[in-house]
Order: C-alpha cells, then structure tokens, then sequence
C-alpha cells in the first residue's frame, strides 16, 4: 500500500527496540543446554546437568512430575469449568429472554474488571473458614471464576455471529429451545470453545498468585508455585537450573502459541472479537 | 400444555400427507422450552460462580474491612486472656489503674468457695470454722500476709497446710483464661465485687483475643504517612506505565509493523506477545537474568569499567524503570493487536489518496491513523488503568516492593499486609480494608466504561419471543 | 389448510407494527404478502411461525385457534431468505432434522428424505455440506427441509432476494410447481412485484402495518384500490400527475391538457385536485384524449423503447410501445390516451 516508501528503517528500529525480548528467551534456551565461563555469555561447552532436576527429587521440594501434574489438573479443570460456564452462560446472554438479562451482563462487564488481588483476601479467609484451603479443588474454583467473566463475553460474542435465522429454522422444525441451541447452534461456535479452551488453559498453567496464596502446600503445588519458590531459596541460587524449569514449564505455552497464535492474539488483545 | 398437546395432534394431516405429524414430537419438560426457563437453566452455573467467587467476596471483604482480624486474632471466635499487656490497655486507655493492678495482683479472699474446697481436702473442720466464723469477707492483698493471718489462727496449722490452704483461696486472674464474658466478669467480681459496669466493659474489651469490630482500618488508613506514599507510587506506576507503553509504545509497534511487510510484522508481533503469553514467573526470571549483578547487564557493562550490580534493586530509581518495563512490556502488545486492527480497517484508498497528495508519512500517521485510532486509545486507556491498577504479579516477583518500600503499590501492600510478609504478623482487617477501595475504584470505573462503550448496542433485544 | 388472522395486532414495545389485521389464506392456495420494507410483512410472518407473539387477536389453522401455541407444535415450514440451512450438517440430514426432532422410525425418516429430494430435485446432492452448494441448490434443500413434514403452511420468508436474476427466474417457477405438486397452502413475503404477481393465486399488499388490498394479480393490476397500490405495481411504473376538475374534464395545470373523466369514477365536484395515474403500456396512439409534450428520454429494451414525455409543466410521463422510427429525442409529440384506462385519485391516495 506504500510501496515506494522504504520500510527498512522500521525494522531496523523494530530489531532494536526488540533486542532485549529476543536476547531474554535466546538465552532461555542456550543456558540449559550449555555452560559458559564466567563472566562470559558465549557458551564452551555442552551439558545436560541443568535438566537433573527431571529425575532428582530435592530434599524437602515435592516432586517435578508431581508438580506438573498438578499443574496439569489445575489448568484443564479450570479450563473445563469455564468452557460450560461460559458456554451456557455466554448464550443466555445473547439469545434468551431472561429477566435480568441486561443487568447481568453489565455485571459480567464489571467483575471482567476484577482481577484477584481486590478478592484475594476475603476468598483466603473464606476458603480457610470452608476448609478448601491448600486443596486444588478449592484454587480451581476461584481460578475459573475469575476467568469467567472474560470467557463469557467471548462466548457471548461467538453466540452473537450465529445467525437467529438458524435458531428459528430449528424452532420451526420442532425442535426446543435446549436442542437448538445443543444441536443447532453450540456446533456453530466449535473455533470459539476451542480458542477460548486454549486460552483459559494457558491462563490456568500460567497462574501464580492464586495458587501461591490459596494453595502452597507441597503436595498442591503447581510449576509457577514451585519455580517461585526455587528462585526464592537464597541457599541454591543456580540461574541454568532455574531457566530449565522455566522453559520446562513454558514450553507447552509457547507451543500452543506458535501453532494457534491467531487464535490466541485475538483473545489475548481484548476479548471482545469473536 | 394440555391444550397444545390437543393441537398438535389435531393439526390435522392434509390428505396423503406422510407420517410426519403422526408422530407429534415428543415434548420435554417446560424449562427447556422456555427462553425464561432454559435460560436460567442455563445462566445457573455462572451466578453460582458469581455469587460464591464475586459476591460474596466482595460484601466479606467489606465485612472483614470492619473488623481488626489478624493472625493474632485469629478469624473465628477468641477468648478472654488477662495477659499483663491486656492489664496495661485497662490501666492506659480507660484510666482504670486501679482496677488493672488489683486484677494483676495475686489477692486472697476467704469466701465460701474456698471453704468448700477445703472442706473437700479434709482439711480439718476446726480450722474451716474459725475461717468461716472470723474471717469470712476478708481480702488480704499478698500471700505473705494471708499465710500470717492463717498461722495466727487458734489451731496453729502447720506450714505445710497453710500452703495448701493459701492455694485455695488465691483469687488472682493475672494470665488466666476464660472462655467467655460471663466467667470472666464473675472472676473479676471475685476479686473487686464493687465493678461498674463501665469497668466491666473496658475490662471484657481489654482481655478479648478475638477480633472485633472496628472502624479503626479507615482512621489509620487516612492518618498513615504509608498510605500517602503507596498511593503515589501507584498513581506513578500506573500514569507512567500507561502513557509510555500500554499508549504510546503500543502505538509505535501497531504503526511501525503497519509499515513493514506481514513476514517480518508477523515475527514482530509474535516477539512482542511473548511478554504476554509467558507465565509471569519466567518472564520475570528472565528480566532477573538480565538485570541482577551476574546478569547480563552487568557483564556487559563491566567492559566499560560499571560495576557489576544488581540493577533492579539498587536504587529506586533503577527499581521503577524495571518495573515500569517489565508491566509495561507485558501491556504493550494488548494496545498494539487493537491498534493494529484499528489501522488494518482505514480504507487502503485513504492512504493511496494521502500519497498521490505527496504527504509525508509522518503526516499520514497524523491526518489518517492517529484520527482513527481514538476510540482504541480511550478503550486500551480505561481498560488498562484497571489491570494496572490490580496487576501484582510481576511486581511481586521482580523487587517484590523493594528497595525499601520504594516501589510499594497498593495491590502489592494488600498481599503484603494481609497475605505474606516477613513479620508473619498478617493484617487481614487492615489488608480488606485496602482492598475494599480497589473494589469501589474498580465499580466505579467500570461503570464509566459502561457509559463510554454504548452498552445498549450490545443488548439487542432477543428476536424468538418464546 | 386454511389460515385466517383474525383482528391481529403487534407491538414492539410502545410501537405499533401491525394494527388490527384480518387475512385469510384459502387451503390451497399460494398468497404473496407484497409490501416495501419496513411494511410489517415479516412480522406477520413470524407471528403465523411463531416466533413473535401475538400483541392482540387470534390466529387460526384450519378451525384451530394457534394463538397461544409455541412454535414447534404448529407444525410451519419456514424457507428464510438466507435459506438457514445447519452448516455442520449435511444435506441429508438437514432435510431430516425435523424429522429426527419427531423421533420418526430410521427407514421412514430415509424413504422421506429421498422422496422430498426427489420432488425438489437434489437426489444427487444428499451427502454435501450447505456450503458445497449454489444458492439455487441450498434453496432447493431449505424448501426440502421445510415441506418434508408435511407442514400446515409453508411460509416463504424473501426466498429469492439472494439469487441471481438468472436462478430467481428458474426458482419462482420451481417453487411454484413444488407449491402446486404438494398442495401446500404457502405464503410468500416479498418486496418484488414481478414475484408476487408470478407466484401467487391472490397478493395481500401491506403498507405500514396494514393490508391496503388483497386480490387476484390481475384484479389488482387492472384496479389499484389505492394510489400506493397503482404504484407498487407495473414495470416500468406508472406515472402520476395532478389534475383539476373543471368543467366535466380533467385540466393538468400549465399543461394544455384536458382529460375526459373515466366512466367508472364516481362524480368529481367542480373544482377538486386530483392525481391521474397514467400506465405507461396505456399511452401511445390510441385512445380519446391527446396529451402533448416534448420526447426528453428514449431507453432502449430491444423489442419495445421507453419513451418519457415531458409535459409543458415539467412533469413526466412515460410511455413504452413498439420502437418507433418516426420518433426521436427532443420531438414535440401528441400522443393519445384512453380515458377508461385513466386511474383517478384523491389526493389521499383513495381511488375516486
């Protein structure tokens, strides 16, 4: 569109300016897999030996495998609640004449802005008080519901591009409200259960302070919690060490970045486009 | 239901007509027909989410602000503890000296309790009776003097009963506990039968362990120099963060990487949304690397004779640039997709027009992206004010508030306060009470977002009325 | 089936759509609800489905008071202009679906879907996906969808507006043969007249929530009850002008022209402002009243040309006859008109 404009000095200014991102994660790579002298950040030799952690527990640290199944569970169950969550709620709030409807979804705008920490104490006192504290049960629930708003508008969004000719057709054809929307209608928005799946899941794995402050037990911990507390420990202080947990636990999520990033940038900047 | 039901196998099949209405479909439960019903239905799940996670929180957190609950107190019920500092409190705040040191001292009284008690010990009756007969009533100020009048008695006990004897009628409630309001105020009677009921009070208030009610969140809220200062570290981090990165910067990456060809803008963006889509664990490990005395930055900067330091906690200043860059990374890339997005909808013949015209570039920024880029700036700005405002992790990670309190910010402050701090004393009262103005900021807000973004638009009326 | 609207009225909210409406749709027969946008005639549409409910008055099928019956026990096939077809389905069970939603045994929810595809012609397109298919062929599969259960009415919601003028002319007579192969009472929504007038037994034209007239296409060509009905129909459309009535004529002001008043009118008092409405296939060189002015635009349609006239007073009228040599732009003509062809209206729009 501005051809004859050249546009080398933006990606000269665009390297620059980028430099420190690249140089950051570069170097998430190259130092677990290698050691430099020190002083120095050009690699001499070759090693494994940052990656022990995979196959040797830490005395008093639960185990790596532990963890990242908790990790596991504690991402997709959230990532789970949210999808019916949303997928239910994110309908009523596009198609049904519901009582309410529009107070609820201003509400849905204003808890969006929400995010844990105004909440995190009243939840830390309740959870103690029910005794879901340092349980995964417990965290996953207030994670899910912290993502719900957010999720529901997606869905809300998705629901809106369905055409209403597709409901009425299947309401003319007999069938109920509940299988339209079941069998007519929930088809339709697949890309946007997966993308928002997707996002609640990375979402869920990426969590530190809810799990930190609600659950730090060692036997719920999950990576973020664990890697915390790793680089907290003044008495091991091992940046290769730390950075092969790190990527060990980002790994996943840049995977499914790169593969579904369009997916992913959508969600990721605003929320509101289907 | 009847009646339709009548209807559907009525509605009478034209002449050759097929099976089809032979066979009336099969109606299931009203609800699930019903916009009303299913909708509810449907809507079920989230209020439960909403209530339990939003709701309730909220109005706790508004209850919890009006309370002193503390790890000391505890957060269910306490009990009543004459500790020496619950004596100093009386003798202090309400000016009962007096009562504080008759309740501290050991006192022994001859009542009939006691008497009873010997009387269970077998002590002998003779000596119960003389007790009983002269000195019944009597309150003797120290054991010395008690275990005097006690020797002088016709029997002549011997020491040894004497000592048992004394032990039953010390009546002291220094560091003693009672379970509740009642048997703490019939001790105390026990030992000054002559309490007002403004001493019973001030004393059921001093010896409380428990929380109670209490405004006193807000007064010191208002009359700390603390408050003053994380509030003006909160509205620096979040105008600072805002103007040079989730704005500004965001703008110059949407713009620039308009410029450029999609390869390259592709990997640019991917690049940037890295800070984004990285748990803020690692990303902020990764900053650590960069910034701390065997970091890079050190390492790289010894060549030119600069000390190795830790950049990110030396000084205040260094801290809030790393702070500022490490949210504001993180916000960059939200501001740079809905830009992007913004420009990519300006007709290509706009641009086409501005170049036959001769314009400069930098006028095509100014006359057609920047004009288009209003509404975008005003949503990212409002939207953004709010996650800076209660974004924590990463701050809590790099300085973790420091050097020093110098980059303290208010959400910080509440996980420091009421969640985690080094004293292990944790103020959930006072941290509610912090929380509970982000919960009116974050109201207020987002109602005005409600306004700003035509909220009508997006409650369309539903076009099936069933 | 017979479907009757008895007195009924729709509201939005405070806005009155649809005010005190009585149609009738005989067994049988295909009707057209004509109107411009915005007319009110979807809103009947969807309260005959079912998918608006019914502000005031009653709705029968047959002798059956459906006022009150949800949507999917009445039994409606609707075809939506966006024909509406389930995209994760495919053609097969599309048509199916509703069939499906009665619980209908395996075999005779398959012989019908053959014989439905069989009477609409898609038999070979069974297994595709809607997007796969033309707009013609996903036409086609919306009408399957909607008569294969034997509807009590079909209703036709714009089905042609998304098609090409080419398919539009293949699917109105399509849709009218399947119409009249299946006996189906039908009702067709639409703001095209040439579709109204060839589809249909009679044609309803609506004007602002109102039924303005119903009658045959050709009663309704021939005598408009109304100034927007003369309008609404022909092509190209009938011209109008104003006219005074002096003397037992019809004087058109600053134009030199003077009208016999048409036989069937009721008597015009002296003095009052009509509108003539004058056809253009009813001007040219027959007839017993002369009307002058200046040829201003010729267009050419290959067999016949439009010619507009442009009176002495500036007001246009147009005429379309066989191509005609003798005539050329900027020609002053006099051609002649018919007087019982003349339509006469008050300046309310009411026929006179």
């Amino acid at each position: 569109m501005t051809g004859h404009l050249k546009s080398w000095p933006f990606v000269l200014a665009l390297s620059i300016i980028s430099a420190p991102i690249v140089l950051m994660y570069s170097y998430l790579f190259i130092d677990t897999i290698t050691n430099s002298p020190p002083g120095s950040f050009i690699p001499h030799e070759f090693t494994l030996e940052h990656w022990r952690f995979l196959w040797e527990t830490r005395p008093g640290k639960p185990s790596i495998w532990r963890v990242t199944l908790n990790s596991f569970l504690f991402a997709s169950s959230s990532c789970l609640v949210v999808l019916v969550v949303s997928s239910t709620a994110g309908y009523v709030l596009s198609r049904l004449n519901v009582p309410g409807r529009a107070f609820f979804l201003a509400g849905v705008m204003v808890l969006h802005a929400f995010p844990a920490v105004t909440l995190i104490v009243a939840i830390f006192l309740v959870l103690q008080m029910v005794g879901l504290y340092n349980s995964l049960i417990g965290v996953i629930l207030v994670k899910a519901a912290i993502d719900m708003p957010l999720g529901i508008w997606i869905m809300k969004g998705f629901y809106d591009t369905v055409p209403w000719e597709i409901e009425m057709a299947g309401i003319a054809d007999g069938a109920s409200r509940f299988t339209v929307w079941r069998k007519l209608v929930l088809p339709q928005v697949k890309p946007g259960l997966f993308a928002l799946g997707l996002f609640a899941f990375l979402l869920g794995w990426s969590e530190f302070i809810l799990p930190q402050v609600l659950a730090p037990g060692g036997d719920v911990q999950v990576l973020s919690v664990y890697l915390a507390g790793l680089i907290a420990d003044d008495n091991n202080f091992d940046m290769a060490m730390f950075k092969s947990v790190g990527l060990f636990y980002i790994a996943p999520v840049l995977i499914l970045f790169l593969f579904f990033q369009k997916y992913l940038m959508n969600i990721y900047g605003g929320g509101t486009k289907g | 239901m009847s009646a339709s039901r009548d209807i559907v196998e009525a509605a009478a099949v034209p002449a050759g007509a097929a099976a089809a209405s032979a066979h009336p479909p099969r109606w299931r439960a009203g609800w699930l027909n019903s916009s009303r019903g299913l909708g509810l239905i449907l809507l079920m799940p989230a209020l439960v989410l909403v209530v339990l996670f939003f709701l309730m929180p909220v109005v706790l957190t508004g209850v919890f602000a009006f309370t002193n609950m503390s790890t000391a107190t505890g957060i269910s019920g306490g009990t009543y503890q004459v500790t020496p500092g619950a004596l100093r409190e009386l003798a202090d705040r309400h000016g009962m000296d007096e009562l504080a040191e008759k309740l501290g001292q050991p006192s022994f009284v001859v009542d009939e309790q006691g008497l009873k008690a010997l009387e269970e010990m077998g002590i002998e009756p003779a000596i119960i009776a003389d007790l009983r007969e002269g000195h019944l009533g009597e309150t003797h100020a120290s054991r010395r003097e008690f275990e005097r009048m006690l020797r002088d008695l016709p029997e002549r006990p011997d020491t040894r009963t004497v000592k048992r004897i004394s032990g039953e009628f010390s009546r002291s409630l220094a560091n003693s506990r009672f379970s509740s309001r009642e048997s703490l105020l019939a001790a105390a009677e026990g030992v000054d039968p002559e309490l007002t009921e403004e001493e019973k009070t001030a004393l059921v208030q001093a010896t409380y362990t428990g929380w109670v009610w209490t405004a006193d969140n807000f007064r010191r809220m208002a009359s700390s120099r603390d408050t003053v200062r994380i509030l003006l570290n909160t509205i620096f981090f979040v105008a600072t963060t805002l103007i040079i990165f989730n704005t500004a910067f965001a703008m110059l990456l949407a713009i620039t990487t308009h410029y450029i060809p999609e390869r390259p803008a592709g990997i640019f963006r991917i690049i940037w949304f890295l800070p984004r889509i990285s748990p803020a664990v690692i990303y902020v490990l990764l900053w650590k690397w960069f910034a701390w005395d065997t970091g890079f930055l050190s390492a790289f900067l010894d060549n030119f004779g600069i000390r190795p330091r830790n950049w990110m906690l030396d000084t205040a200043a260094n801290a809030w640039f790393f702070v500022i860059v490490i949210n504001g990374f993180v916000g960059a890339s939200m501001g740079m997709v809905i830009f992007s997005s913004a420009i990519k909808a300006i007709p290509e013949s706009l641009f086409h027009a501005a170049s036959v015209d001769g314009a400069y570039r930098w006028q095509q920024v100014r006359h057609i992206i920047l004009p288009q880029l209003k509404w975008p700036i005003l949503f990212v700005t409002c939207y953004q004010t709010l996650s800076l405002l209660t974004s924590i992790e990463q701050t809590l990670l790099a300085t973790d508030g420091g050097p020093g309190g110098a980059t303290e910010i208010w959400s910080l402050a509440i996980y420091h306060t009421a969640l985690n701090n080094y004293a292990g004393n944790l103020q959930y009262g006072y941290g509610a009470a912090m929380a509970l103005v982000l919960v009116v900021i974050g109201i207020v807000l987002s109602l005005i977002y409600l306004r700003v973004f035509n909220y009508r638009a997006l409650v369309a009326k539903p076009r099936i009325e069933l | 089936m017979r479907i009757l609207l008895d007195h009924f009225s729709k509201s939005f909210g405070s806005v009155r759509v649809i005010d005190d409406m009585t149609l009738e749709i005989k067994d049988g027969e295909m009707l057209a609800l004509l109107g411009p946008s915005g007319c009110g005639k979807s809103t009947t549409l969807f309260a005959i489905c079912g998918i608006h409910k019914v502000t005031s008055g009653r709705i029968l099928f047959g002798d059956r008071d459906v006022t009150n019956v949800s949507s999917q026990e009445r039994n409606v096939g609707v075809v939506f202009q966006s024909y509406a077809l389930y995209p994760h389905m495919t053609v097969r069970e599309n048509i199916a679906f509703p069939l499906r939603i009665r619980s209908l045994p395996e075999a005779e929810i398959k012989r019908l879907v053959n014989e439905m595809a069989g009477l609409v012609h898609i038999g070979s397109l069974l297994d595709r996906r809607p997007a796969e298919l033309s707009g013609g062929q996903q036409q086609r599969v919306a009408l399957a969808r909607a008569l294969v259960r034997r509807p009590n009415v079909l209703l036709l919601d714009e089905p042609l507006a998304n098609l090409d003028a080419k398919l539009r002319l293949e699917m109105r007579s399509e849709i009218r043969r399947i119409q009249l192969e299946t006996g189906i009472t039908a009702i067709l929504v639409t703001h095209d007249q040439v579709e109204a007038m060839s589809m249909c037994d009679r044609i309803a034209i609506m004007n602002n929530g109102q039924i303005i007239q119903i009658a045959t296409p050709q009663e309704m060509y021939r005598n408009p009850r109304t100034a927007f009905v003369a309008g609404f129909l022909g092509n190209p459309p009938i011209a109008f002008i104003d006219a005074v009535a002096r003397d037992g004529m019809l004087a058109v002001e600053n134009a030199d022209i003077r009208l016999p008043i048409p036989r069937e009118a009721d008597r015009v008092p002296e003095g009052t402002p009509v509108v003539v409405g004058i056809r253009p296939e009813n001007l040219g060189t027959e007839g017993d009243a002369a009307i002058r002015g200046r040829v201003s635009f010729i267009e050419t349609q290959g067999r016949e040309n439009l010619y507009d006239i442009t009176l002495a007073n500036g007001k246009v009228l147009r005429s379309i006859q066989r191509v005609r040599d003798d005539v050329s732009l900027h020609d002053e003509v006099e051609w002649r008109v018919r007087s019982d062809q003349l339509f006469l209206f008050a300046q309310n729009g009411e026929r006179l």
